[in-house]
């Protein structure tokens, strides 16, 4: 009840008898950063970026930086920013909404050039790395759909992961048998909503705490689906283990666009789906009567009820809903990336959705590019290791969190969950 | 409002008690220690009766049996001996760390006459638990530690040799003048293979005064590509997009299931107009793998199969000794698979090249290092 009163995208309202410090102080830290490593640390070589990929129309010649120069026009840009920082703070305003954004560009950018610039091998190919990035970040993506259609109506979603193996699962053994992607991709939703049912039965209907239910759910669907692997999957895998891949439909015009078009629209179905489940959700929780329903019933449920709003027929709902989506994009795995079911092959990455979902401030847009840039980093990884940069490889297998903890604990600012998450609702 | 509380709290025990059981019921099915009669059916009945009550166990890693791996090529011993031997067995799946332990003493107390454990993770649990049972006998497979007691039987291999030729091999094989290597978890017996590899062509690089790249591992500063587990097959598959796309077309993924989303980049970047190829370990993938008979140039196999048969046959004949049992070119214990689909790919003077390589590895002329190699 003494929550304050928000906006409907879940901003902490301003409050300008407060100067906060915190932003200034990152920007001025990473600034530092920058201008030791990117400037006076320049490898003073030049790092080379591919753009065009193999199969591209209009090939175009790689992009040659020379490092010391962009080195030094990166940190000059970030302490520019830090300084600007500090005096809208001083005079009490808020920094503009595009800078957090523009000084982690700017910041990647003198990463890159410095990083690939010093390594053993000084040429990469920037389509590769930002097409593996996407690759990386679809499940994701689903994954953390998923929790914001649960989590919005109040029901804390740590079912993930195993939405996405039974997806996984459901869709590799669908298509095997019937020869048919299509029917794969209706079992992977289908195996996502058996999930929710049981997180929705129980914690809904049996009020069991919602994040025990969740983590059983895990452990429920990766010892299920270890089992059925052992016994009948690896017995015979041309039946019931080798699925058919979804084919990848290419956009006309729009593929041809350098760099992103290959990324972006050469895709499957699955990829185009994620594409539209953004969009629709992001619609439907803050354009719609629907959606306002939706968000009352995870913020005050009571409020909800004495308006004439189901909640928990709500609440049921939209935990299924959540499961068909992760279900979904747990088809990407055996449909799309690889062509087997293999046991716990989501490998965590649920969790890793449930952190973008936080990450994105429950909101679907950017969640979406908090997986994204999961997908960055975890690929980021895997390609400074191939050129072999100075980074020792245990650092490198940090990047992707040290990203998260700055970017939550810095640039996101105060992430709010819905009022009501996690407390089931009894009438009376 | 009290009856709706304690209705409340009723249902929500029943419920979570519901779900607790089914939950710990399901995940148990995978490891539930299962014993099988021997099923010796043909000849040689007397032998095998007298071996009937010898108990021969198996304890897995998280890989569990099916991994296409050395799980399951330790089974496969297990199962050997059982068909030959008419002995008895039992297995246990750990699905985590936390399972080895228990999974070890259920074996013991089951009174198997030897456990064999596999896998370097399983090290520690194995040394504790054959300290406190010294009646019983152990054999582990990938680890060696010199405070073993005397009941326990290390399995080792020097993968590093037969890595060494695949190496040689591939450095002579590429086109684009790069191969790739990357590894599942940074543990000894992963980084052998990586270690003996880019070993190999060095040596190719020396001989033919060539300039072939090897990307994902660095010998010298032991570094390299690594996945961070060995069930990501997804990032398996990017991590060797991006090798290709760095210009490798040799790949070596030491990483058991998740080599299959190498498997799926390979596939999609032969269609791409690229010709990749790939080298697999452990195993012969031309077998292991037959959904993708054209794409492995050879494998570098651990002949982990024969060695856990041939404990178990040394043990039943009361021959068992702690001494480690270290697989070499040299015994056979490592080799590298045949050619099959590159057999007329491969050039004969490259062909002869590996056999004269491979004589002057066991003839102790050509010197394999690797930090990761057991002590012989």
């Amino acid at each position: 009840m003494s929550a304050p009163v928000t906006s409907p995208q879940g901003q902490a309202p301003e409050l300008d008898t407060v100067r906060d410090w915190k932003n200034p102080i990152i920007y001025a830290i990473f600034a530092v950063v920058g201008l030791v490593g990117f400037a006076f640390n320049a490898p003073g070589t030049t790092a080379t970026f591919d753009i065009s990929a193999g199969r591209d129309a209009v090939q175009l010649a790689p992009v040659v930086v020379p490092t010391v120069p962009v080195g030094w026009a990166c940190a000059l840009i970030l302490i520019a920013i830090a300084v600007f920082s500090f005096l809208q703070t001083q005079a009490g305003r808020k920094d503009p909404r595009w800078m957090p954004i523009a000084y982690a560009i700017v910041f990647v950018v003198g990463f890159l050039v410095w990083v690939v610039g010093g390594a053993n091998k000084t040429d990469v190919s920037l389509v590769g790395l930002l097409a593996g990035s996407v690759t990386m970040a679809v499940p994701l993506i689903f994954g953390s759909l998923s929790g914001v259609l649960s989590e919005r109506v109040g029901v804390i979603n740590i079912a993930i992961e195993g939405q996405l193996l039974a997806g996984a699962f459901a869709a590799a053994v669908a298509a095997s048998i019937s020869g048919n992607v299509y029917v794969g991709m209706l079992a992977a939703a289908i195996a996502g909503v058996l999930v929710s049912v049981v997180l929705a039965v129980f914690s809904i209907k049996y009020l069991v705490n919602q994040i025990i239910v969740g983590v059983v759910l895990n452990v429920l669907v990766s010892g299920l689906t270890g089992f059925l692997f052992s016994t009948v999957l690896s017995r015979d895998s041309a039946t019931w283990n080798s699925p058919p891949s979804l084919p990848v439909i290419q956009i006309p015009v729009l593929e041809h666009i350098p760099i992103l078009g290959g990324i972006l629209f050469r895709q499957t179905i699955v990829g185009y789906l994620m594409y539209a489940a953004v969009i629709i959700t992001y619609i439907g929780l803050f354009h719609t009567k629907w959606g306002l329903r939706v968000r009352s019933v995870g913020e005050h449920p009571k409020a909800a009820d004495t308006l004439g709003i189901k909640v928990n027929f709500t609440r049921a709902h939209n935990v299924m809903l959540g499961g068909a989506v992760a279900g979904l994009g747990g088809s990407f795995f055996t449909l799309v990336s690889v062509s087997q079911f293999t046991k716990d092959m989501t490998a965590g990455q649920g969790y890793i959705a449930l952190a973008a979902m936080i990450f994105g401030r429950w909101n679907p847009i950017w969640a979406f590019f908090a997986a994204l840039l999961f997908g960055f980093a975890t690929n980021l990884r895997f390609v400074l290791s191939i050129l072999g940069t100075p980074v020792p490889g245990e650092f490198l297998a940090m990047l992707p969190y040290v990203v998260t903890i700055v970017a939550v604990a810095g640039l996101v600012g105060r992430s709010r969950p819905p009022a009501a998450n996690g407390t089931p609702y009894i009438k009376g | 409002m009290k009856n709706i509380l304690s209705a409340t709290r009723r249902r929500a025990s029943v419920g979570a008690a519901v779900l607790s059981v089914s939950a710990l019921l399901l995940a148990g099915c995978g490891e539930a220690p299962q014993s099988s009669e021997g099923n010796g059916n043909g000849g040689g009945g007397e032998t095998k009766a007298a071996n009937s009550d010898y108990l021969g166990c198996i304890v897995s890693d998280s890989g569990g049996f099916d991994d296409q791996s050395f799980n399951q090529s330790s089974y496969e011993g297990l199962k050997a001996a059982q068909e030959e031997l008419g002995i008895k067995i039992q297995e246990a799946e750990s699905q985590a760390p936390t399972d080895f332990e228990p999974n070890l003493n259920s074996m013991v107390q089951s009174g198997c006459d030897l456990t064999v454990t596999v896998g370097f993770l399983l090290g520690d649990a194995t040394k504790k638990i054959a300290k406190q049972n010294p009646e019983q006998n152990f054999a582990i497979v990938d680890f060696n530690d010199p405070e073993f007691t005397d009941n326990v039987k290390p399995l080792v291999y020097d993968t590093a040799q037969a890595a060494f030729l695949a190496g040689y091999l591939a450095a002579g094989m590429t086109e684009t003048g790069t191969v790739a290597t990357y590894g599942g978890v940074k543990i000894p017996t992963v980084t052998i293979f990586m270690d003996g590899f880019d070993a190999g062509i060095d040596y190719y690089n020396k001989q033919n005064n060539a300039d072939v790249n090897l990307l994902g591992w660095d010998r010298k500063s032991q570094e390299g590509t690594f996945i961070g587990d060995f069930e990501n097959q997804s990032a398996g598959k990017t991590n060797t997009a991006n090798f290709i796309n760095e210009g490798a077309d040799i790949i070596l993924p030491v990483a058991g299931p998740v080599g299959l989303g190498t498997v799926d980049a390979v596939k999609e970047a032969n269609k791409s107009g690229k010709d990749a190829s790939i080298v697999w370990v452990d195993s012969d993938g031309y077998k292991a793998v037959p959904e993708a008979q054209d794409l492995f140039l050879t494998s570098v196999m651990k002949g982990i199969t024969k060695s856990v048969k041939d404990v178990i046959t040394a043990d039943v004949n009361g021959k068992f000794n702690s001494q480690p049992y270290v697989g070499t070119l040299e015994n056979g214990g490592v080799s590298i698979a045949p050619y099959h689909s590159y057999a007329d790919d491969v050039p004969k003077e490259l062909k002869s090249e590996i056999e004269d390589i491979k004589a002057g590895i066991i003839a102790g002329e050509i010197d394999v290092q690797s930090d990761a190699s057991p002590e012989q």
